[in-house]
């Protein structure tokens, strides 16, 4: 018997005099805000008002979105250094304005997965790792840091930068924020300056939207208020009820519904207003589109259900009928855009036969989607169009034309700077970017490719990712990870009694001979760890003070609430630490010039990391100018948002919305290119018939590092899932809960089946990671060559069944998830 | 799209930490009355019985389905019963027969009725409480205690 489920039928409320602080969520770009209540064990707050920090009177049943229920999964028990228990509950905050006590499920279970020694989040690093004799053994910060600072100086003497690899996080949020960013940034690229440097599991150290920026066009420029006032939202390539949740439940929706027209009115007078259309671009049926038009009717939602791969061909069509039609801007056009006419020979002229024949949609759906976007609804009064696009679009066929043909459809139709209107990202993780300037060139160098499989470099440092899954063709990778950390094992193996000396002369030999020696640096022990020759234990949110954006760039700061593991540290101290020792090693020597490089890290606190940080985002959409922590503090969970303008009366002033000046565009020219051979040979082999689009879902974040210890979560997603058609399923014998193994030349993976006809026949979708099957075991080593982005989202495979696990479909349920 | 428990060979490294957070039987203190809640005769399959439990200002919903489902009791082991408040944030619930589900109009969570309660999908981060029922010799189903916390409630027994 027995689903799997929290269980509590109680939780302890906080009394009134509990320890407050604000943070906001660690996941999602969205960022909602959230209070944080913390009090010792044993103490309990009452049912009566002034009995309570909520000041919520728990005799009564609180009424619905009330802002005061506290779930099982906001409240943990944790134990802090000093051995002293707290209870704490992170709880969703009502006077939040992007969330208004609203919470995904992704952000309200935060309880789950605060550090506790009794709770699945045991397994955290809480000291430093070594490999000694085939294990991994705990050590001192000492010890880990010396043997790393002497392996990476003897590394950079004899093979200089370029032999030092690193793979990192760049974002906001938990575990990271600008303090991080470019603690790890002054490391690299200041202190060691290696070009082999790569962002969280891709192969480079890019930017995901080059053709934005390109075009002149920052990644956030609109607010969450502009989905509030939109005539009709676009989403291209993004699953938003189940990725930014809040987002689209707290602000798309309720403008789908007509909640927002007196808004309209007020904000926008002058014009027809009605309530708002969305058109979702998606190979698959999402849960989005259903809830959309559960919302809004269908009448008011278009999905455009598209071939994977062909999003080019799709909004270059768009373009062509928006022009053909004379609904472009031309105004704008004229007064704020620059190389029309090269946009008009390359996309403009996109066969409208030819688009219909790759996306699969027809030109009636087509031209429905022209007029919801651009068929002025007045004589004098354009419509209002929000383009936001993900990941189905960044990861697609070729990232730098996929973004340049929404970037310029945008443009054609004048979207942008005007309220209700632009054209961004929607993003993953918050963003926190700072650092020095990369020192590679554009396209930045493969890292997987050259540095890892090619045996460029001898050192290779990970910190807040884990690419033995995450990276495209992870099946390669890890075998070449496999392989080249071996050689470094056996060598220490060899040397094992030896003297330190001996060790790095050791490591030193079979690095010469192909050997990689691996730094893992994360808050759990992950799988690219079981490679790794030093693993460093990192703090979490809640366990450091850090700050970050959201997706309309509003900073905060997120407090610090707890002490971190063991030993754990910010990464912005494990950074300083290695750097100092490197500093101390080269100044022994006399060598000023490397000493100086490796020196600046001496802060002692946060703030001053923070503060260091404005300098890497000079004139940047994050530009928090002299924002201090005090003043974030004062502002809460509504923060600021970047970039600050100046400061009034000792606060920052923020911008609500990007390029409402009158600065220059410029359409950036991105015709159909067709696949890349890696995807053509696939389409041509009839071994492989089946296409694999993939994504995340609801209920898990990113790699699942964290939901893999949320019982609540993982014991519903034991296995990754695979949504399979029924047409498909039938032919191959395939049932719900069904292991099936998918396979092409470049790996396989086994995953669950989920028969569904979310996707066209022929079409699968993976989820996209998941410890027990990684997706990216089956994608190909193509990248966009411009860019060096991966084409994550679309490879082909052949599929065949494995069997039944026994008691796993009894407990799990198939109810298809689109269908609000 | 998936839910339930895990099959022990499907997570050997993590089963552990799903054992230390009693999540398999109720265990609670609270003072919950047993109250009934109609007698087996009353079921039609696939209608919904309403009441409340553990008190007025609780709704709640019993429910023949008709077909053996987890936690089902009775001689075909199929009648349920549940919290008609969302866990999430406490919307009512809507209950569609053909499927067996529940759904919340506020944000679009969905529930299986079959299955405990698990969240199919949705922004809620525990199932819907399910009633623990007894029937008697005379075929009364009563109402017992609830798994899982009530929303908008510090304790599913007001104080």
């Amino acid at each position: 018997m027995s689903s799997i489920y929290h269980g509590e039928d109680r939780v302890p409320v906080p009394p009134a005099d509990a320890q407050q602080f604000t943070t906001v969520c660690s996941y999602c770009i969205v960022g909602c805000g959230y209070k944080v209540y913390k009090w010792p064990l044993g103490k309990e707050g009452g049912p009566l008002p002034h009995q309570n920090a909520l000041r919520a009177d728990y005799r009564t049943q609180q009424p619905e979105q009330a802002g005061t229920w506290i779930s099982p999964a906001m409240h943990s028990v944790v134990t802090e250094r000093n051995g002293r228990r707290f209870n704490i509950v992170v709880l969703p905050d009502k006077d939040c304005v992007v969330n208004k006590g609203n919470h995904s499920i992704r952000g309200g279970t935060h309880g789950d997965v605060l550090y506790a020694p009794d709770r699945p989040t045991a397994d955290r690093l809480t000291h430093p790792l070594m490999y000694r004799g085939h294990s991994r053994l705990p050590t001192t910060w000492g010890d880990a840091i010396e043997l790393g600072a002497r392996v990476i100086k003897a590394t950079l003497d004899t093979w200089g930068p370029d032999a030092i690899a690193m793979k990192c996080f760049d974002h906001g949020g938990g575990g990271g924020g600008f303090e991080n960013n470019w603690a790890v940034g002054s490391f690299f690229f200041t202190g060691i300056g290696t070009k082999m440097a790569s962002i969280h599991n891709r192969p480079a150290y890019n930017s995901e939207v080059f053709a934005s920026a390109d075009a002149g066009i920052a990644a956030l420029p609109s607010a969450y208020l502009d989905a509030e006032l939109a005539d009709t939202i676009v989403l291209v390539g993004a699953n938003s009820y189940e990725t930014q949740s809040i987002y689209f439940l707290e602000h798309m929706l309720p403008n789908l519904g007509g909640g927002t027209l007196s808004l309209k009115q007020q904000q926008l007078p002058g014009e027809p207003h009605a309530r708002g259309r969305m058109i979702i671009v998606d190979p698959r049926r999402t849960s989005t589109v259903a809830v959309a038009e559960a919302h809004a009717g269908k009448d008011n939602v278009l999905h455009l259900q598209i071939n994977n791969g062909t999003d080019i061909a799709l909004l270059n069509a768009l373009s062509r009928l928006i022009h053909d039609q004379g609904w472009h801007d031309q105004d704008f056009i004229t007064r704020r855009t620059n190389n029309f006419a090269a946009f008009q020979q390359a996309n403009l002229s996109q066969s409208l036969d030819e688009a219909v024949r790759l996306t699969g949609i027809s030109i009636a759906r087509m031209m429905q989607a022209a007029e919801w976007i651009a068929k002025p609804k007045a004589a004098t009064a354009r419509r209002r169009t929000l383009f936001l696009y993900e990941k189905g679009l960044i990861w697609g066929l070729k990232n730098y034309e996929n973004v340049a043909s929404i970037v310029d459809l945008a443009l054609l139709t004048g979207n942008l700077g005007k309220p209700g209107t632009g054209c961004g990202r929607l993003g993953g993780h918050q963003e926190g970017y700072s650092r020095p300037a990369y020192p590679g060139q554009r396209p930045p160098v493969n890292v997987d490719e050259v540095a890892v499989k090619g045996g460029a470099s001898k050192v290779f440092w990970v910190a807040g990712c884990n690419p033995v899954g995450g990276t495209l063709n992870a099946q390669q990778f890890r075998a070449a990870l496999a392989r080249r950390t071996a050689l470094v094992n056996q060598a220490l193996d060899a040397a094992g009694s030896g003297s330190l000396d001996d060790k790095v002369a050791a490591v030193m030999t079979a690095l010469d001979k192909g050997g990689l020696f691996l730094i893992v640096q994360d808050i759990y022990p992950i799988e690219t760890a079981q490679y790794a020759h030093l693993v460093l234990p990192a703090a979490q949110w809640g366990e450091m003070n850090l700050t970050s954006i959201n997706g309309e760039r509003r900073l905060r700061l997120y407090q610090q609430f707890m002490d971190a593991p063991g030993v754990a540290e910010p990464d912005w101290k494990i950074m300083a630490r290695m750097a100092q020792r490197l500093e101390s090693a080269y100044r022994a020597e006399g060598n000023a010039e490397m000493a100086t490089r490796f020196s600046g890290f001496t802060w002692t606190h946060d703030e001053e990391v923070f503060r260091a940080a404005a300098a890497g985002v000079k004139g940047a959409q994050e530009d928090y100018g002299d924002t201090t922590y005090a003043m974030l503090q004062a502002l809460g969970t509504n923060g600021v948002q970047t970039p600050v303008r100046e400061m009034k009366t000792g606060m920052p002033v923020g911008t609500t919305r990007l390029h409402m000046d009158e600065k220059q565009f410029t359409f950036i020219p991105s015709a159909w290119p067709g696949f890349p051979p890696q995807i053509q040979a696939l389409m041509d082999d009839p071994r492989y018939p089946f296409w694999v689009n993939n994504g995340r879902a609801n209920h898990g974040w990113q790699s699942l590092y964290d939901d893999a210890r949320k019982p609540y979560v993982i014991g519903r997603e034991p296995l990754p899932h695979v949504e399979i058609h029924p047409q498909d399923a039938r032919r191959l014998d395939i049932a719900n809960g069904d292991l099936i193994e998918l396979f092409n030349p470049y790996g396989s993976v086994t995953a669950m089946a989920v028969v569904t006809d979310s996707n066209a026949p022929g079409h699968v979708y993976m989820l996209f990671e998941h410890p027990k099957g990684w997706l990216n075991s089956l994608t190909t080593d193509y990248v966009d060559p411009a860019t060096t982005i991966p084409y994550y989202k679309g490879t082909k495979a052949g599929i065949r069944t494995v069997g039944t696990m026994p008691g796993l479909t009894e407990e799990l349920t198939f109810v298809p998830t689109n269908q609000a | 799209v998936v839910g339930g428990a895990c099959a022990a060979d499907a997570l050997p490294s993590l089963t552990h930490a799903a054992e230390g957070s009693g999540i398999s039987t109720l265990r609670t203190t609270l003072p919950y009355p047993r109250i009934k809640l109609a007698s087996i005769g009353q079921l039609t399959t696939g209608h919904e019985h309403l009441s409340t439990y553990p008190d007025q200002a609780s709704p709640v919903v019993l429910i023949k389905l008709g077909r053996p489902v987890v936690n089902g009791v009775g001689p075909d082991r199929d009648i349920v019963a549940y919290s008609r408040r969302c866990s999430h944030m406490g919307g009512t619930l809507s209950f569609r027969p053909d499927s067996a589900t529940f759904h919340c109009p506020l944000h679009y969570a969905m529930f299986d009725a079959q299955k405990g309660g698990l969240l199919i999908i949705g922004q809620a981060t525990d199932n819907l409480p399910q009633l623990e029922l007894e029937i008697d010799a005379a075929g009364d189903v009563f109402a017992v205690g609830i798994r899982g916390l009530l929303y908008g409630r510090q304790a599913n027994v007001l104080a």
